[in-house]
Order: C-alpha cells, then sequence, then structure tokens
C-alpha cells in the first residue's frame, strides 16, 4: 500500500483552483444560485415587514396556525419563512460541488488529461481528496458568506419588528455549521463518482442534479404546512445524510481504482 | 545516473472475453531505443499501460525500473521513474504552459527550481521558450505535442515510453525531437517507441518488437531485413508491364514500381537470378541491376500480415 502524499494532493488541489478561477461561464453559475437563495428570502420578509397591518397576512399566518392572531401574523410569518427557506438554502451546498466536481474526473476524460494525470505518481486516493477538496472548500465557503449575507440583510430589513436579531438563531447557526457540510460532501461525493462512471461532465452533471430534487420535495411540504421544521426535523435529515456520506466513501474506495477510471468511458 | 531496463515475461491482457495482448516477452536493453510497432488496435499503447502501472496485467510478469509487475502497490515508485507520452497531448488549456508543468513537477515532487532548468532546456530546443506564459489554449497541434514531451521529461525518468511523439510535428520540429530521443539514448535513458513511422524507427530504435495481438517478432533492425533483400531494377520504358510478368515465377515476388524503377523483394537471395532471366526473356531490356537492403516497411508488413494469409 503506497502512503498518502499530501503535497500531490494538494498538487491536484492547486490546479483544479487555478482552472476553477479562469473558467469564468463556472464561476458565473457558482454565483448565482447564492444570489437567488439570499435575495429571495429577505425580499419576502422586507414585504411582510413593511405591511404589518395587512389582512392577507393574517389570513397566511391562520392557514398554519389558527391560533394567529393581529401584529403577531407578521412574526409569525418571518419566522416560518426562515425556517422552511433552510431546506431551499441546502440545495446550495449540493449544487455548487455539483457544479464542480462534474467536471472531476468525467472533465478529465474529456479533455483526455486523464491518463496523462494517471501516469504521474498521484495515487487514486490522493486524487479523490485533492479533487473533493478543490470543490468543498468554495462550496462551504460560499454557503458560509451567502448565510452571513442573509443575516445581515434580513435584519437590517426585520429591524422596524423591534425583535432583536433574527438571524442567526439555533437552527440555521445548526443547518449552516452541521448540515450544509454533510450535505456539500454528499453533492461532491456523488458528483465525483458519478464523474468517474460516465464520459462527459456535462452527463455527470445532469445525473448529479437529481440529488436536489428530493429537497424541493421537502420544501414543497413544508411550504403545503405537511412538514414542520424545526432543529429536531432537519437533525433527523442530517443524520441520514451523514449514513449516505459514509456509504458514499465506501463505494469511493472501491471505484477510485487506476483501471477502472482508465477503462470506464460511460 | 543509473541505467534500467525492462523485462517482459508472458505478459497478456484481457478486457472480459476480448483478448487485447498476449504472450509478450521481450527484453529491452538499458539505454536502448526500442521500437514497438503494430497496426492500430494491435496492442501497442495496452502493452505500454500495463508497463507504466495504468493497467493490471491479466496474465505474465515484467520488471521496469527495477519494479516488478503486477504491482504491489499503488505504484507511484515506479510512476515516478518513468515518463509517459501519451498519445494525446493532455494539457490543460486554461493553464500556461509553466502552469501545466508546474502541475506535473508537483506531482512528482521533484525540486521545481532544477525542474525548471531542465524544462527551459527543452523548451528551447522546442521553440517554446518565451511562450510559457500563455494558456496552452491557443497553441498549436504541434506546439502542445513538444509541450507534452517537455512534460515528460521534466522529473529525469529512467525509462521513457514516447507513443507516436512526431505526431502532428512539422518537418523541422520532428527532427529536433529525433535528435532529443537520441540525446536521451546517449545519457544512459531507456527509450520505448510506438510508431507508426517506420522511417523514425529506422533512424532511431536498434531493435523492434512487431506485436499484433500477440509478439510476431523481436529484432534488431538487422536481423529484420536480413530474412530477404530487393532487387533494384532499372528497366526500359514503364517499369509497371513487368509486374504481370513477376507473378508467373515460381515464387511469385511481390514488387512496387516507380516509372522506369522496378523494385521486387526476395525471399531468398538466391532468387535474383531467376528474376532478371525471366524479365529478360519476356522481352524487358535491363538498364541497370542493384541488390538493395529489405526495407523495415516490407519485413513488417510481412509480420503483420501473417495470421490472414495475406501477402503485403
Amino acid at each position: 500500500m503506497s502512503s498518502f502524499h499530501l503535497a500531490r494532493a494538494m498538487a491536484v488541489v492547486w490546479k483544479d483552483f487555478l482552472e476553477l478561477r479562469k473558467n469564468k461561464g463556472l464561476l458565473y453559475s457558482m454565483a448565482a444560485l447564492p444570489i437567488v437563495i439570499v435575495v429571495m428570502p429577505i425580499g419576502v420578509v422586507y414585504a411582510y415587514v413593511s405591511a404589518p397591518d395587512d389582512g392577507n397576512l393574517r389570513l397566511m399566518a391562520q392557514y398554519y396556525d389558527t391560533t394567529v392572531q393581529g401584529r403577531d401574523a407578521v412574526h409569525f410569518l418571518v419566522e416560518k419563512v426562515l425556517s422552511d427557506w433552510f431546506v431551499l438554502y441546502l440545495v446550495m451546498p449540493i449544487f455548487i460541488p455539483i457544479l464542480i466536481s462534474s467536471h472531476a474526473v468525467a472533465g478529465e476524460k474529456e479533455k483526455r488529461t486523464l491518463e496523462p494525470l494517471l501516469s504521474s505518481p498521484v495515487t487514486p486516493l490522493e486524487l479523490v481528496v485533492g479533487k473533493s477538496l478543490a470543490s468543498l472548500v468554495p462550496s462551504v465557503s460560499i454557503c458560509v458568506l451567502a448565510f452571513v449575507l442573509l443575516c445581515i440583510g434580513v435584519d437590517l430589513v426585520a429591524a422596524p419588528l423591534n425583535q432583536g436579531l433574527i438571524l442567526p438563531n439555533a437552527m440555521w447557526l445548526f443547518g449552516v455549521l452541521v448540515i450544509a457540510p454533510l450535505f456539500a460532501f454528499f453533492g461532491n461525493g456523488v458528483a465525483v463518482l458519478i464523474s468517474a462512471r460516465v464520459g462527459d461532465a456535462r452527463t455527470a452533471q445532469q445525473m448529479s442534479g437529481l440529488l436536489v430534487l428530493p429537497l424541493i420535495g421537502l420544501a414543497a411540504g413544508q411550504f403545503g404546512g405537511w412538514l414542520k421544521a424545526g432543529v429536531a426535523y432537519y437533525a433527523m435529515i442530517g443524520f441520514f445524510v451523514l449514513l449516505l456520506d459514509i456509504g458514499i466513501l465506501l463505494a469511493a474506495r472501491r471505484l477510485f481504482d487506476r483501471e477502472r477510471l482508465m477503462t470506464r468511458w460511460g | 545516473m543509473e541505467r534500467q531496463g525492462i523485462r517482459v515475461e508472458g505478459l497478456a491482457k484481457r478486457f472480459g472475453e476480448r483478448t487485447a495482448v498476449e504472450g509478450l516477452t521481450f527484453e529491452v536493453a538499458a539505454g536502448e531505443v526500442f521500437g514497438l510497432l503494430g497496426p492500430n488496435g494491435a496492442g501497442k499503447t495496452t502493452t505500454v499501460r500495463m508497463l507504466t502501472g495504468l493497467l493490471r496485467p491479466t496474465e505474465g510478469r515484467a520488471e521496469v525500473c527495477g519494479v516488478a509487475l503486477p504491482l504491489a502497490d499503488e505504484g507511484s515508485a515506479l510512476r515516478s521513474r518513468v515518463g509517459l507520452l501519451t498519445e494525446q497531448p493532455g494539457l490543460y488549456d486554461r493553464l500556461t504552459a509553466r502552469e501545466n508543468l508546474r502541475f506535473f513537477m508537483r506531482l512528482h515532487e521533484v525540486d521545481e527550481r532544477s525542474a525548471f532548468g531542465i524544462a527551459t532546456h527543452y523548451l528551447e530546443r522546442f521553440g517554446l521558450l518565451g511562450r510559457e506564459d500563455e494558456p496552452v489554449g491557443g497553441f498549436s497541434k504541434g506546439m502542445r505535442q513538444k509541450l507534452a514531451i517537455v512534460r515528460t521529461l521534466v522529473h529525469s525518468p529512467q525509462i521513457i515510453f514516447l507513443d507516436e511523439p512526431t505526431s502532428g510535428l512539422d518537418p523541422q520540429s520532428a527532427r529536433v525531437v529525433r535528435d532529443v530521443v537520441a540525446e536521451l539514448a546517449a545519457e544512459g535513458r531507456t527509450l520505448v517507441l510506438c510508431s507508426h513511422n517506420l522511417a523514425e524507427v529506422e533512424r532511431l530504435c536498434t531493435r523492434v518488437a512487431v506485436i499484433k495481438n500477440r509478439l510476431r517478432s523481436v529484432a534488431s533492425l538487422t536481423e529484420l531485413r536480413k530474412a530477404g533483400s530487393a532487387l533494384e531494377i532499372r528497366v526500359d520504358g514503364e517499369a509497371a508491364k513487368w509486374v504481370p510478368t513477376l507473378a508467373m515465377l515460381p515464387f511469385a515476388p511481390s514488387s512496387h514500381h516507380e516509372g522506369s524503377l522496378l523494385k521486387v523483394m526476395l525471399t531468398d537471395d538466391t532468387q535474383a537470378p531467376d528474376v532478371v532471366q525471366k524479365l529478360v526473356q519476356t522481352g524487358a531490356r535491363i538498364h541497370s541491376v542493384v541488390r538493395a537492403a529489405r526495407p523495415l516497411e516490407e519485413a513488417y508488413l510481412e509480420l503483420v500480415a501473417e495470421d490472414e494469409g495475406e501477402r503485403p
């Protein structure tokens, strides 16, 4: 068994970062989703806060909870939208690694760079660690940055409620610091594995992209009032994703074999 | 530099039911330039991939640079001692030439300062010095091929596998590559050259292995040609009209013609008088007859056509 050389894994990280920095199209795609994820809830909170006496708000709040009355409706709805929005925020730590990692192995195959790369001393484990770090570091950083911007934006527009800081709260902190990295690991792992099996980055991206569908389903359930989000709810989802992450690690150990990578072309 | 060679015994590779190559047994001496010849799909690339540890042999064993195959580990030690120029240059288009080279220096964990010294030497030889900070995406096919060769050499490999090294190069650049190959051999490096360019193989290699899914021959170029010779006969008028006459001979030699020159391949030197006599009998006016060495191409075509009952 060859020993793990961090320097070789870091060489892969360096090269992938360099390629990412020079790929304007990919950078724009990566920026688009966080902008939407941050701007939309701020806009919704602003809409609620700017018309606190609107009767429609009370009706909306009572759809979810019949005991809500008067100005409490605004507080209730702001809390509800931020709690439900977290599931859509989780799309980000899955989606961004998919964008990057789909290029990981399939991109190397497409550019015919995989054979020279595999003929160097880098081991498959060093390669997968390097590729994963190059995807996870920017993804998690973007998620944290988006969260900071969301906190600032929400607290600014919700200031008239005189409720103090609405964000960060325990659920979001737990989500951003624990659940989001687990999701990022999951999105990256699936994209890298699919990328190793198919012949081109676009197919890898399309196949991995299907991962966001369950999250959209959860969001629909929450907005429809059938699922009630909270720390316990997201902790349960996080635990499920942790199990999936362990499965991915086991699969990666088996799949990341030099010969398999060389001979699998989709 | 420690001189290292290659020893291959009964090497085979199967992908499911399909046999890519089998029964390979040959040796490459340290410091030798060895040619690996064979038609498309003959198993040359598979052989090189096995010898560089990219594919596991299904059968047989080998020793490359003192490392035994099949590999007992990931093979990093082997790959740090060999250099492989793949059929496709495989460069990162968004990165500059310098960044492409630096990436491989880091993968090989060599001292970047001395590796850049090596790279600069070859970049200059290939006329790429001054272009190293340009993105590779803007390079021509020939420039990319030359940069890929530099990348193969930056870690000072002891054994170098070159798959079609002059592919896409203009004659001048191809000559520089051939000169570099000769210099590397003079330094004591072992080179394995996969090529369809038989003229290039004739110029560079001391010995060749001809494979077509199995080993057809391993011999020096002199031995390969020794199996026969050629007669270059200058006749009056177009040589083409005497080709049917040659077919009437009991040993029916193969032949080529160009203007008034008729080139007749002989499997046995004693056939020469019969060829000349037959031509004279059927009315050919002969100006000159010269005995020439059999071209490598002829020997090669004969070897790869053996199984199919073909004649080249």
